[in-house]
């Protein structure tokens, strides 16, 4: 056994690297494309062509037209704007909101950790996708409620795990020494509870902001989320839905193998990222 | 007997919770936004006819008496009327779960077969080429949209290949199945329709084979951990030490200690795949329990949103019940 254990811990490590820099290395891609979008095509996201819809990918779209005559490449690469910013977005509000949450259960304890933990319990009652639904049906669309609604469904997960490492790191010798030094309640939390409590959180924002790009362009294919004529890869996912009846494939096997893509980079980095904490616990 | 004894214990355990469901839901649609009656009654409508509605329906009543005369109906197994339709919320249930149960059932079926082997397959081959390749399918079924995977097997296997039936309906209608359950599969093998079976089985294909996909990645990264685990466990070592032989190993050992760990997994990902299969649905035009919850949803439809997500509810409890008694049966440690 002896020799598996040694190529259990040499590899790893180097396997988890590849994992991280190929996952930077595509979200790194979308987002220029996202960014230098104006560049890359002559097309506005939401310019229509008047001399037709549904054109064939060709010289003049190199991905064709969709129902509305909207070039699919420039939506394409507009739609990365909305997709990575309401999704990341979304995301960093459920970390500070959760991680706030979870620092206050877990370091003052008693009744406080117990309201808010039977709220959280309550909020994952539901499966993620169908709380987000419900939600986002009552609170309408627009970025700034998408951003919400986003937030709204993360949050709770990672009250619970911040939670979790508090009370662990409150009893550690090092807090119980600042505590006798005599510092305030706030700088024992913000100097030494609170960074060492990060790590889960760190592992599994990432994958978890793949999923909220999920989430998001599953409300925007069932009309949910953004809406057309904003480029966003789930609404034209759903523009493009009849069309895969009468076998045209442009309109909507593009946006949704860029939405693969651009989540597969968001779950290597978190596995990569997953494998080193794992290899470093070791 | 120590079974049913734990059984009635956890089902009782049921009532509170499912009760909270009931109030926290029925306040909840209530308070937010939205109003069920704008929505059938159209642009033109006066205040007078808006207050008709509202008083047929009980919306004029105080919140309190809505909510005694909704628990005393669900008592007597009375889930109210839609006030889309005008039906009663119970029929259309019966009518929706069917379809949506075939469904979400085969594909979980499909999944859990194909996550162990295919799981066990490639702990035994850790970190070599067949390994990191069962993985990276992990990922990329992990990351995969569900709704979009459905058009592409849409568009490869009805408008290029043609093989199977455009994505609307469940059943050819020229088949005259009599629908006993709603199970289109079980209902053509029960009333022995070899048409009606045959064109039910072509029609559930892709929608199975698209839950599936999803559903089978967290399955398999997690059969293949816990695989990882047992073959480095003292027990496996111990037994591969004594010179067992290669099937004993795989069957007494291995398969054994990594399917009881499975049935909780196996309930969290039902939960997911009620998500899933909302989207699902909706592209194949499946009729099915979410597409209906889903409109119930949109058009603020009271009683049938507070039904759907009792029945989600009722259904999540009870899997995870499930699970717990596989759990005990699969595991001799485990004591219920």
């Amino acid at each position: 056994m002896a020799e598996t254990v040694v190529v259990g811990t040499a590899r790893p490590g180097r396997f988890a690297t590849v994992l991280i820099v190929t996952g930077s290395v595509i979200l790194a891609v979308v987002a220029l494309a996202a960014i230098l979008a104006p560049l890359l095509t002559g097309w506005g996201p939401t310019e229509i062509d008047p001399l037709g819809t549904l054109v064939p990918p060709g010289p003049g779209h190199p991905l064709g037209t969709d129902a509305n005559g909207m070039d699919v490449w420039s939506r394409l690469l507009h739609a990365g704007r909305l997709d990575l910013g309401i999704a990341v977005a979304g995301v960093a509000v459920a970390v500070v909101a959760g991680t706030a949450l979870g620092l206050v259960a877990g370091y003052l304890g008693g009744w406080v950790d117990d309201v808010l933990m039977r709220v959280v319990d309550v909020f994952q009652a539901f499966p993620t996708f169908i709380l987000a639904l419900a939600v986002a049906a009552l609170v309408g669309n627009g970025t700034g409620n998408l951003i919400a609604v986003i937030a709204a469904v993360n949050a709770p997960a990672y009250a619970r795990l911040v939670r979790a490492e508090v009370r662990t790191v409150r009893e550690s010798a090092f807090v119980a020494a600042a505590v006798t030094s005599g510092a305030s309640t706030f700088g024992v939390v913000w100097r030494h509870v609170l960074p060492n409590s990060l790590t889960p959180v760190r592992v599994i924002a990432p994958l978890n902001a793949g999923w909220a790009m999920l989430t998001l362009a599953g409300l925007s294919f069932l009309g949910l989320g953004v809406t057309v004529p904003a480029a966003e890869w789930g609404a034209m996912i759903s523009l493009g839905s009849p069309d895969v009846v009468a076998g045209r494939w442009w309109t909507s096997v593009p946006p949704g193998l860029v939405l693969l893509i651009c989540v597969l980079g968001f779950s290597l980095l978190g596995e990569g990222l997953q494998e080193r904490a794992e290899a470093k616990r070791r | 007997m120590r079974i049913v004894r734990f059984l009635v214990r956890r089902l009782l355990q049921l009532i509170p919770v499912l009760l909270g469901v009931v109030v926290l839901t029925f306040l909840l649609v209530r308070v937010l936004p939205g109003d069920p009656i704008r929505t059938i009654l159209g642009p033109n409508a006066t205040p007078e006819d808006a207050a008709a509605a509202r008083a047929r329906y009980g919306l004029d009543q105080p919140v309190v008496k809505q909510f005694l005369d909704y628990l005393g109906g669900l008592v007597t197994g009375d889930l109210g009327t839609s006030i889309q339709s005008g039906t009663s919320v119970g029929a259309e249930i019966g009518l929706r779960i069917g379809p949506t149960f075939e469904l979400v059932v085969l594909a979980l079926a499909v999944a859990l077969v194909v996550a162990v082997l295919l799981g066990v397959w490639s702990a035994r081959r850790a970190d070599r080429a067949g390994d990191h390749g069962v993985r990276l399918l992990a990922l990329v079924g992990n990351s995969m949209p569900e709704f979009w995977l459905g058009l592409v097997l849409i568009l490869v296997g009805y408008s290029v290949l043609g093989w199977f039936p455009a994505p609307s309906g469940r059943v050819d209608p020229d088949t005259n199945l009599t629908p006993l359950t709603g199970a289109d599969l079980l209902d053509a093998a029960l009333t022995l329709n070899g048409p009606a079976f045959g064109s039910a089985l072509a029609h559930l294909i892709l929608p199975v084979a698209t839950l599936a996909i999803v559903v089978v990645a967290p399955l398999l990264r997690s059969v293949r951990a816990s695989a990882l685990e047992v073959l480095h466990s003292e027990p496996y070592i111990a037994a591969t030490a004594h010179g067992l032989g290669g099937r004993t190993l795989l069957r007494g050992y291995l398969l054994r200690a990594t399917l009881a760990r499975l049935p909780s997994l196996a309930a969290l990902v039902f939960g997911t795949s009620i998500g899933s299969t909302v989207l699902v649905e909706y592209v194949f035009s499946w009729q099915g329990f979410g597409q209906w919850a889903l409109r119930g949803l949109l058009y603020r439809d009271y009683p049938v949103v507070q039904a759907s997500v009792l029945v989600i509810a009722f259904c999540y409890v009870v899997v995870f019940l499930i699970a717990d008694v596989a759990q005990a049966a699969l595991d001799p440690r485990v004591q219920i």
